[in-house]
């Protein structure tokens, strides 16, 4: 055994490539940052995102491959606001200090943009909360710039040889991005006031966003399981004031959503919520066409 | 405001009562007019400034919530305590009931952590950590438990290190880690026993490293600039905890090293495997079996270890699967003495040369809805042929390999709460086997740290 040990340890120290890299390395903890950095990047830049959307980011495993992925990166993309709390340190801890929070290489996207639910008080009692406000921010399109400015601003920094590049390329995004955002709120005009009911609090920013009014939420308390005791009372709830839509992200199991749906005839519908939520969420532009286009197909509104 | 005006409207009445009794009539009724007046006045001016200050307080309100891009020292962040340490308690309970009155681990010297916990109701091993960033460039963290062990409370410094922080300078990846603390060493030595999947510690932690190896010392850790992940690292130690004992004080009595690698298997799946060797030499006495056996001489252990994780549906919230194993080796050069349990006198010395004794474990947890997991545990050791001398005393293993099956199921109301059920199915010494159950609970309150691999 002692054999077996010294080979892999001589193994790993002959192992270590080190292949200059043209590119910046990006590591973002949400697809939908990965898409971001694209937009601003293009070939320039190299992106992994360490979650998928299949996957609860609240809850993921600090692996040991985006350990090393976030000890080579040259910029670190994060929600912030407590999204990541449960795993990023572990990846920081063994990360080089330009990438650590609050240093060029490290954006906390939620800096940018102004937070809701930001509890005056907080108590474990009322669940898993975000004390520091609500961490999905991305599905306000109002967001994106801000932080589009500052993925921009780090990038120009962290590869001045490329930074006017960077520069039209978010020059570029921004107007296509305005543009964008003008026809989907003429679109999604008639979604004012619509009645819905979420999974959890994943949704509240595109909820702001578009006006609709969460009347209820799947999960008794933030972060705790549906239990068949407060389904019933929503049962009830909706009898009394029905609701349009059921709305879940894809990681969301769908047990509670479709027992909801069958007993009232709600539709429950799966939004992406993210890059590759749905097969046609590719970017960030797609993400939002879809999003509208499952809202205003299922909402029933004219 | 309130009190403001019953202040004034006391002050008022003082002064009437205090009014000359000598003034005439008139006087007094023109002074007590202007006095209403007066009061009228003030109480209109403190109504206008309470409205004032309430339109105020709304005003910043809206300001907050249309502001755009309102710069980031403005928001509003707790994450941890700021300058002061982040405190954080597990509390850590549970009720065990055994089938057997006695406990022994044939052939293997067993320490006070490794035996069998108490029966009954028992608050096990509850945990105070404080830990905060000293400055730019070091961490600190310190843990001290609270067990009960034989009717007394005794508190153990579980840990107290300091760790480089990425900003102090050294090459990116490099970390040392100075005074106590449980050193990288297979898979759950680095772990708290209160993130075990299991109530207790498989059969090799609890004979070859006491629970836990958490000696004092030092330890750097490389993590190599590779595409997959890769870590190298090692120690130097007092030589003063289990499997060590004893030290004189003279250099330091134990080392270690080890390497890691993992990754990722497509989008749902990762790993992770490593070597680690651990040698050093109890230098005047290694006691154990309620002090009836010592031990001096060299004590060198090597283990791997494997995990695998597997999102069945990509979310791990939802469903996983966690399989984990361990394989030790221990070989030992020296002397072991058997003494009498009552008097104390030395019964039997025995000279071991390349003594060799195996354990190894292989686990695996299903968690098949968010709060709920299911898992089972096997774990046996295996021990060399027992020396002449030491036959027929506790370290006999009498050609029997110890061997314990667990099963255990649990339910995780959050990320803070755990309750547990565990069934042990233990033949540890050939005789009859010992049947537990376990019903635990594990709870955590203030800050709780981001959880290892």
């Amino acid at each position: 055994m002692r054999k077996i040990f010294t080979t892999i340890v001589a193994g790993l120290l002959f192992a270590v490539p080190f292949t200059a890299m043209a590119q910046v390395n990006i590591l973002a903890c949400e697809p939908e940052w990965a898409a971001l950095a694209e937009e601003i990047g293009g070939p320039k830049i190299s992106t992994f995102s360490a979650t998928h959307a299949r996957q609860d980011p609240h809850h993921i495993r600090a692996r040991p491959s985006l350990i090393a992925k976030a000890r080579r990166a040259d910029l670190i993309i994060c929600s912030g606001a407590g999204l990541e709390v449960g795993w990023l340190p572990i990846l920081l801890q063994k990360s080089g200090p330009q990438v650590q929070p609050n240093a060029l290489g490290h954006v906390t996207a939620s800096h940018y943009v102004p937070l809701l639910d930001t509890g005056a008080s907080v108590d474990r009692s009322m669940g898993d909360v975000h004390p520091e406000g609500n961490p999905h921010i991305h599905l306000n399109p109002h967001h994106i710039l801000p932080i589009a400015a500052q993925i921009t601003d780090r990038l120009a920094q962290l590869d001045s040889a490329n930074a006017d590049y960077y520069q039209n390329r978010y020059q570029d995004f921004a107007q296509r991005w305005q543009q964008a955002l003008a026809q989907w709120e003429a679109k999604a005009a008639p979604l004012k006031g619509t009645q819905v009911v979420v999974h959890h609090k994943s949704f509240s920013y595109l909820i702001d966003w578009l006006q609709l009014r969460a009347i209820a939420s799947l999960e008794p308390k933030p972060g705790i399981p549906p239990t068949s005791s407060h389904l019933e009372s929503l049962l009830q709830q909706l009898k009394a004031t029905p609701a349009k839509l059921i709305l879940r992200t894809p990681y969301e199991p769908e047990a509670a959503s479709l027992w909801l749906s069958s007993k009232t005839n709600i539709p429950a519908l799966v939004l992406p919520y993210t890059i590759g939520g749905v097969a046609e969420a590719g970017d960030l532009f797609a993400l939002y066409d879809a999003t509208l286009a499952l809202l205003l197909e299922n909402a029933n509104v004219e | 405001m309130l009190n403001i005006k019953t202040a004034a409207s006391a002050a008022l009445i003082a002064v009437l009562s205090a009014s000359p009794t000598l003034a005439a009539d008139d006087d007094l009724t023109a002074l007590r007019t202007e006095v209403e007046k007066m009061r009228q006045a003030y109480e209109q001016r403190i109504n206008q400034l309470e409205a004032k200050l309430n339109q105020l307080e709304g005003n910043q309100v809206q300001v907050g919530a249309t502001a755009n891009t309102p710069p980031a020292t403005s928001r509003r962040r707790i994450a941890d305590n700021r300058f002061n340490p982040s405190i954080g308690m597990i509390l850590n309970g549970q009720f065990s009931q055994y089938s057997q009155g006695e406990s022994e681990i044939a052939g293997f010297a067993v320490s006070h952590e490794g035996e069998r916990g108490e029966e009954g109701f028992g608050i096990g091993h509850s945990e105070i950590s404080l830990s905060a960033n000293v400055d730019d460039k070091f961490f600190a963290s310190s843990t001290v438990a609270i067990v009960e062990h034989e009717g007394t409370t005794e508190t153990e410094l579980e840990e107290a290190y300091i760790q480089t922080l990425p900003g102090a300078g050294l090459p990116i990846g490099m970390s040392v880690k100075a005074g106590r603390a449980f050193w990288t060493l297979g898979y759950l030595n680095e772990h708290h026993s209160h993130a075990d999947d299991f109530a207790d510690r498989p059969l090799p932690y609890r004979v070859f490293m006491n629970h836990a190896y958490n000696d004092d010392g030092l330890q750097v850790s490389y993590l190599l600039p590779t595409d997959i992940y890769a870590e190298i690292g090692g120690g130097v130690y007092r030589g003063d905890d289990f499997p060590y004992g004893g030290n004189n004080g003279s250099g330091t009595g134990a080392w270690s090293a080890y390497a890691r690698i993992g990754g990722d298997i497509g989008d749902n799946q990762s790993w992770r495997a490593g070597a680690y060797v651990l040698s050093g030499e109890a230098e005047t006495s290694r006691l154990s079996n309620e002090d009836s056996v010592g031990f001096t001489g060299d004590s060198d252990l090597q283990i791997i270890d494997l995990r695998y994780i597997w999102a069945p549906t990509g979310n791990a919230r939802d469903r996983e699967v966690i399989v984990q194993a361990e394989y030790f080796q221990r070989e030992e050069d020296g002397v072991y003495t058997v003494f009498d349990e009552l008097s104390g006198d030395v019964l039997v010395t025995s000279t071991v040369n390349g003594k060799s004794d195996d354990g190894w474990y292989l686990q695996s947890v299903y968690k098949f809805a968010p709060q709920w997991r299911v898992g089972a545990r096997y774990s046996q050791l295996m021990s060399d042929a027992t020396p002449a001398p030491l036959v027929g005393t506790g370290l006999d293993a009498q050609g029997h390999d110890p061997e314990v099956l667990s099963l255990m199921v649990d339910w995780t109301n959050s990320e803070f709460s755990r309750l547990r059920l565990q069934f042990n199915r233990e033949d540890l010494s050939g005789g009859e086997t010992d049947e537990q159950a376990v019903l635990q609970y594990v709870m955590s309150i203030g800050a709780h740290g981001a959880h290892k691999y």
